[in-house]
């Protein structure tokens, strides 16, 4: 095993990583249509990966991880997107690792790391709550201080795979009275196979249930849960995305998106109507130019430098195309698009209904649209609050 | 602002955007704009001498012809920067078009001439080819040239020296020099958007010595191809620099007026019209380089691609931007005396030349995959 694995060049680190990642990642979970698949359906490849120490890109070598310079890990990202691997429930490896690495205390950090790696916990994100989506920092849900425990009570939201997960982080409330809303939040490791823990799954558009409600009844957490500090949990919250957030903008669903439409649009001759073929250009012009400016950012990192806010530009840009491509699919399936499953084209079928469902959601999550452009408009353009 | 993102390891582009400020203190763009409106549309021949003696004009041509010897990086950055100083001369013509047809025209007395005197300023030589109703046909009568026909949508007729020619003959295009004023040309101007004026050069009979010619057959077509290239990334970077001054000076309008008792751009309705007109402005410049970069390689293809991309995109940019620009100063924007207004009214020329950013869509999908209107 190479020592570091960021003085390996740049090419050869991909050959390397992507000839593996070929070899073991099973074909059967290759391009699964399903976006957000349970545990349980790609345990294989995530042992698998684990065993290799691939599994967590960017934790520093000493936790298990292959410590990857921003460089690397995209091409990390690339390979991975390229050869049509499934996403792996991945808030232990991308959120709480990263997070607990930052804040946590030496036994977390023992205690936690190598069950992320082993598969033996697997992590949701509870932050959203029904009246906390944008504005997440009205949050409600209570920790109140009785002994050496926490009781927690309250309601999180849209907490995705919360149903094949067994441990949650979470932000609840400690302090009420605080004069900044941001101040009183506080970071917990939960788990939920606690008393007074309930799950219910939620049916999205698709029909598939990617998120859940979460319930918590008088909750028991051990004070040994906190992460950070009482009260000073929005600090950790917030920085746990760095240079990740270059992902949040990557133009593969939209690629992927483009070249299904190409696919249907020439099983049902639609290059013959002069103004598909006008509609179609845009959008192509539109990914090529999302390359060019991911590219951009890109280079920054290459360069060893940090992203500013502007990299939320490609978020937005990305999310809003793919939904533009989608729709463009719906209108080339003409009367067809009345249908919900599956639309032949040639000896392939388009998903162009589960991808135009799908593409709702990006441009939610992650920090709605609307919530991207305040944060441009007022730390990138300077406009007066 | 959003600006072009180049490796700069030995100061180059620094120094050039530098100059460019400094010029534009001395020749302010909007006053010039005004002024040459006044004048009927003809270049101020001050300018365009100060420009030349900064070796902008002969920017692209290689040093034994008197130019500067830089590339197409350069270029991008230096178009750029004129573009946000709105210092609205005929560059992309004038000088990248035609120091691209020099630079590749068959060596000889005349190529030199025109060279040495393009980036010394003391000749005007504008490319005159995109064809008029009858394209320029060349006979060749007693050893000379002899042209007929017309000519359309050339920069600068009245300054320039000579024209730069593409006649139809036997064997194909030619490319020429003919003096502006010899005898059978006749010089026919319109008003241009943005002030400038912009002409039609019919030939009756104009005969022209042979020694004037520029390149023969065959590899004519390369040159005005290549010219072409060069001039359609030039204009986007300087689309991309109008797109972004235009901006800044939104940004600093919105932040400054006030209405209801507060500036109007903490309302999140113009927030985010400025946001999205701040993204479509990173998104030309990011095309840019990325164009810059593909003429770089040695994939002649790909690099057809990134410079259709990028006209199309900072095209489309700064005429977005300058539009919604005008809207956002309100009635001010409607107003003759704001600057704002003149943005618009270069992006809409700029954008208007060597193909609007629809064309250009189109004909990227059909060089990448064959797709193309009509096909059956």
């Amino acid at each position: 095993m190479a020592s570091d694995w960021n003085d390996i060049p740049d090419e050869e680190f991909r050959s390397t990583f992507r000839a593996w990642v070929d070899q073991n990642c099973p074909a059967q979970l290759r391009y699964m249509r399903k976006q957000r698949p349970l545990f349980n359906e790609v345990a294989e490849w995530y042992h698998a990966l684990a065993a290799k120490g691939w599994l967590a890109p960017t934790w520093p070598r000493q936790y298990g991880g292959m410590g990857l310079s921003a460089a690397k890990h995209m091409i990390y990202v690339e390979e991975w997107g390229r050869l049509g691997c499934p996403r792996i429930p991945d808030h232990g490896i991308g959120l709480v690792g990263p997070l607990l690495i930052e804040y946590g205390s030496e036994e977390q950090k023992a205690h936690y790391l190598p069950r992320i790696l082993s598969g033996e916990h697997v992590w949701c994100q509870g932050y959203s709550e029904p009246n906390a989506g944008s504005d997440l920092a009205s949050l409600q849900t209570s920790a109140v201080l009785d002994g050496d425990e926490f009781v927690v009570n309250g309601q999180k939201i849209w907490t995705t795979l919360a149903h094949c997960a067994n441990w949650i982080f979470v932000l609840v409330r400690t302090e009420r009275d605080a004069k900044v809303r941001q101040k009183g939040i506080t970071v917990l490791l939960l788990d939920l196979t606690s008393p007074g823990v309930r799950v219910r799954p939620i049916a999205n558009l698709r029909g598939e249930a990617d998120f859940c409600e979460v319930f918590f009844d008088n909750v028991r957490v051990p004070l040994k849960n906190l992460v950070g500090k009482v009260n000073e949990g929005w600090t950790v919250a917030k920085s746990v995305l760095g240079h990740e957030r270059i992902f949040l903008g990557a133009p593969t669903r939209p690629e992927y998106a483009l070249e299904r439409l190409r696919r249907l649009a020439d099983a049902r001759g639609a290059f013959e109507d002069p103004a598909f073929l006008s509609r179609f250009a845009r959008l192509r012009l539109d990914l090529y130019d999302l390359g060019s400016a991911f590219e951009r950012y890109a280079k920054v990192l290459r360069a060893g430098g940090e992203l500013g806010a502007d990299v939320s530009a490609l978020k937005i840009v990305t999310t809003e195309l793919y939904q533009r491509i989608t729709e463009e699919m719906l209108t080339v399936a003409a009367e067809e698009a009345r249908l919900a499953d599956d639309l032949a084209a040639g000896d392939i079928e388009i998903d162009a209904m589960n991808l135009f469902l799908d593409s709702r959601s990006p441009a939610i999550f992650g920090g709605s649209n609307e919530i991207q452009r305040n944060i441009l408009a007022k730390a990138v353009l300077r406009l007066p609050g | 602002m959003p600006e072009l993102m180049l490796d700069d390891p030995d100061g180059t582009l620094v120094m050039l955007r530098d100059s460019v400020t400094g010029f534009a203190a001395r020749f302010p763009g909007a006053k010039a704009m005004r002024e040459r409106r006044g004048r009927g549309g003809t270049m101020d021949p001050l300018i365009w001498s100060a420009m030349a003696e900064a070796g902008w004009i002969g920017l692209l041509l290689p040093e034994e012809c008197g130019g500067a010897g830089l590339g197409l990086r350069e270029q991008a950055v230096l178009s750029e920067a004129l573009g946000r100083a709105l210092i609205a001369e005929p560059t992309g013509t004038a000088s990248v078009f035609a120091a691209t047809l020099l630079g590749g025209a068959s060596p000889g007395v005349e190529r030199s001439r025109l060279a040495a005197g393009v980036a010394s300023g003391e000749v005007v030589a504008v490319p005159a080819w995109t064809s008029g109703a009858k394209p320029v046909v060349a006979r060749s009568v007693n050893g000379r040239i002899v042209l007929s026909g017309e000519t359309r949508f050339v920069d600068a007729a009245r300054a320039a020296t000579d024209f730069l020619v593409a006649a139809q003959d036997a064997d194909g295009v030619m490319l020429l020099s003919v003096a502006a004023n010899a005898d059978g040309v006749a010089i026919s101007e319109r008003a241009g958007v943005d002030g400038s004026a912009i002409a039609t050069i019919s030939f009756s009979d104009c005969a022209v010595p042979a020694d004037r010619m520029l390149s023969r057959a065959n590899r004519s077509e390369d040159l005005l191809r290549q010219a072409i290239l060069h001039t359609r990334l030039a204009l986007a970077a300087e689309l991309t620099g109008v797109a972004s001054k235009a901006l800044e000076l939104t940004i600093a309008y919105a932040s400054d007026r006030v209405q209801f008792g507060k500036p109007i751009g903490s309302f999140q309705a113009i927030q985010h019209r400025l946001v999205d007109m701040w993204i479509e402005a990173e998104f030309a410049a990011a095309a840019v380089v990325n164009a810059v970069d593909a003429l770089r390689g040695d994939d002649d293809d790909a690099a057809e691609l990134a410079v259709l991309a990028a006209k199309a995109r900072a095209g489309e940019a700064a005429f977005s931007i300058c539009r919604r620009a005008v809207h956002l100063h309100g009635a001010m924007g409607y107003t003759d005396e704001c600057d704002i207004g003149l943005y618009l009214k270069r992006t809409i020329n700029l954008n208007a030349m060597l193909g609007q950013p629809e064309q250009l869509r189109l004909e990227f999908v059909e060089r990448e995959s064959g797709y193309r209107r009509g096909r059956i």
